[in-house]
């Protein structure tokens, strides 16, 4: 089976096996969600002794994890993203990243992925949240081929970071060669009229909106942010130069987050009229995902309209 | 580094450092001095007696590990890092100056032999937990002490740390809670109540000690002991007085953080200390 026939969280697992086995300082901690993150059983049947489970504690995951990264240890730290920002959010604003204690915290089933489970579960505000607290990078990978490359950055880089996780099988945006650079936006695809920009889950929707739009005329520039922060100022700027009109789209709240970084760098920078999409000031709800872009406004019919609208500015 | 035990010398250590914390305090123009004071006699043992550490090498691999979980106590342990020579003791009187590298609260990157910088209640123990955890991994022989306070043990998160010390058979960590029963807003008692507080330790798997923290012999023995304890994580629960030694205050909720208005209060608290006067060791 190839890379992208398989499910993220079953590359996460799979990734980090190969990561521990590179080095056995790598360490899988789960909080009772083992199995809902794919390294139950693929991390523990494979490498039992770097998988710790904290059981359902997660401000103790974190502490716990801020202990061993102080010894030199590399724990990536999972939770269900509602459990792994909002719950525990000041045991990592002190425990990992004030004390610089290198905690990778893994965010699962982020926004709208999180599906059945609903409000209580549905997390708008991690990427804002996180976003906000200094020391601590921010990463949404789209799929397979960006979510190893950006694990295989996070266990050999010494800084404590937070990567939302999307759980089932996506489509391939990148292949094998893929590099991930934290200060890189990526350029999916050239165009002139309107720059599209997203993160994570929402790329795997931009290309394609791009190309329907291409049939109809209009020329959409695609980036895609791996790394919310640090934020690829640059990027932003030369493709708002270029097109005049900036869409985000993003699998989270509107506010703070990937359209919160690109507002405040082009209103500073060059001020530049942006629409952003995602979820408005709202909480989650139990629904399909059609239901939530329907309410919302953020699926590709939407995408589409609102760069339409943007193209003609 | 370990010191043989001399009750005089020991003795005349306490007393100075009640003077240094209280100055520093004082001169500060506030501080967490209670459950500073409370905990002189606990510090001084770990760090003269029990704990394998080296001033000239504060990153040593095989040094026992200490996290002060009570954060804001950091002027005790400062004193004791100052006296021992992991900084110059002209450091003491910054205290929470502009660009300071002592914090009111513990820092791992701005202080020497800091290992876990800590503050905010309840997540120092679980820190400790991890560096015990990383100790097992890597087969190492040293162990992790932890000093947790009463009023922090309100916190939901040293429960969580309790459960998972105990289950993974963390024998390697020694935590010390400072029982001086004053919070800030009152008794413990009154707040919310610890008690049975050795029981619910020791049903939590850990096995438990009580002891009076302001006796050498008693704290030292107990120490040795939970060191030496196997296949489970060990708790001291240190009965303390707190802000101990400083008559004005000493056993007031009040002692918890001080605010000292002038030169005139700084000079009541430091008659209010009850040993002989000392010439402090920056000035």
């Amino acid at each position: 089976m190839t890379l992208h026939e398989k499910e993220m969280r079953a590359v996460y697992a799979e990734t980090l096996n190969e990561l521990i086995e590179e080095n056995h300082n790598v360490l899988c901690v789960e909080a009772d969600l083992s199995k809902a993150s794919g390294t139950n059983p693929t991390v523990i049947g494979k490498n039992a002794d770097n998988f710790v489970n904290c059981g359902v504690s997660e401000a103790n995951m974190i502490g716990v994890g801020a202990g061993l990264a102080r010894e030199g240890k590399i724990p990536f730290c999972a939770t269900f993203s509602c459990f792994a920002s909002r719950r525990v959010y000041d045991q990592i604003t002190i425990s990992c990243a004030y004390a610089n204690n290198n905690v990778k915290i893994v965010g699962t089933a982020p926004g709208i992925t999180q599906g059945p489970n609903g409000g209580t579960h549905m997390c708008f505000q991690d990427l804002a949240i996180m976003r906000a607290m200094p020391n601590m990078h921010v990463y949404s990978p789209c799929d397979v081929y960006e979510l190893k490359a950006m694990m295989k950055y996070m266990a050999n880089d010494k800084q404590p970071a937070y990567m939302q996780l999307i759980r089932p099988k996506v489509d391939k945006i990148f292949d094998e060669s893929y590099v991930f650079n934290p200060n890189k936006a990526v350029v999916i695809k050239e165009g002139s009229d309107v720059t599209l920009v997203s993160t994570g889950y929402m790329t795997q929707f931009t290309p394609k909106v791009a190309e329907e739009l291409e049939e109809e005329g209009i020329s959409v520039e695609v980036l895609h942010y791996p790394s919310v922060k640090p934020f690829d100022e640059e990027a932003l700027i030369a493709s708002a130069k270029k097109t005049g009109a900036v869409v985000t789209v993003e699998n989270q709240s509107i506010i703070g987050g990937l359209g919160g970084a690109a507002c405040e760098t082009l209103s500073e920078k060059c001020p530049t009229k942006v629409r952003r999409l995602g979820i408005p000031d709202r909480f989650g709800e139990v629904a399909t995902e059609k239901y939530l872009f329907d309410k919302h406004g953020f699926g590709p019919e939407h995408i589409k309209e609102v760069c339409r609208e943007m193209a003609r500015k | 580094m370990k010191e043989e035990f001399n009750r005089e010398v020991f003795d005349k250590r306490a007393n100075e450092f009640r003077h240094v914390i209280t100055d520093i305090i004082c001169r500060a123009g506030s501080g967490h001095i209670g459950g500073a004071l409370s905990l002189v006699e606990i510090i001084i043992t770990l760090y003269y007696r029990i704990m394998n550490i080296d001033p000239k090498n504060p990153n040593m691999p095989e040094r026992d590990r200490f996290v002060l979980s009570k954060g804001h106590a950091g002027p005790v342990a400062y004193t004791a890092l100052a006296y021992l020579g992991f900084f110059p003791k002209e450091w003491l009187p910054t205290l929470n100056a502009d660009g300071t590298r002592l914090p009111s609260h513990m820092d791992q990157i701005q202080t020497p032999g800091v290992d876990m910088s800590t503050g905010s209640l309840g997540q120092g123990i679980s820190c400790a937990c991890g560096l015990a955890l990383a100790a097992k991994l890597n087969k190492e022989k040293h162990n992790v002490f932890c000093i947790i306070g009463d009023g922090e043990s309100n916190e939901g998160q040293v429960w969580e740390a309790g459960l998972f010390a105990a289950h993974q058979k963390l024998d390697n960590l020694v935590c010390i809670c400072d029982y001086n029963k004053l919070q800030i807003d009152g008794t413990t008692d009154e707040v919310l109540s610890l008690e049975p507080l050795t029981d619910k330790w020791r049903a939590f798997g850990w096995e438990v000690f009580e002891v009076d923290g302001h006796d050498w012999d008693d704290i030292y023995n107990k120490l040795s002991q939970a060191v030496e304890t196997k296949g489970k994580p060990a708790m001291i629960i240190a009965h303390t007085i707190k802000a101990k030694g400083c008559k004005g205050i000493e056993g007031q909720a009040g002692s918890h953080n001080i605010k000292v208005a002038d030169s005139a209060a700084h000079k009541q608290y430091m008659n209010d200390l009850e040993g002989e006067k000392v010439a402090l060791p920056y000035c």
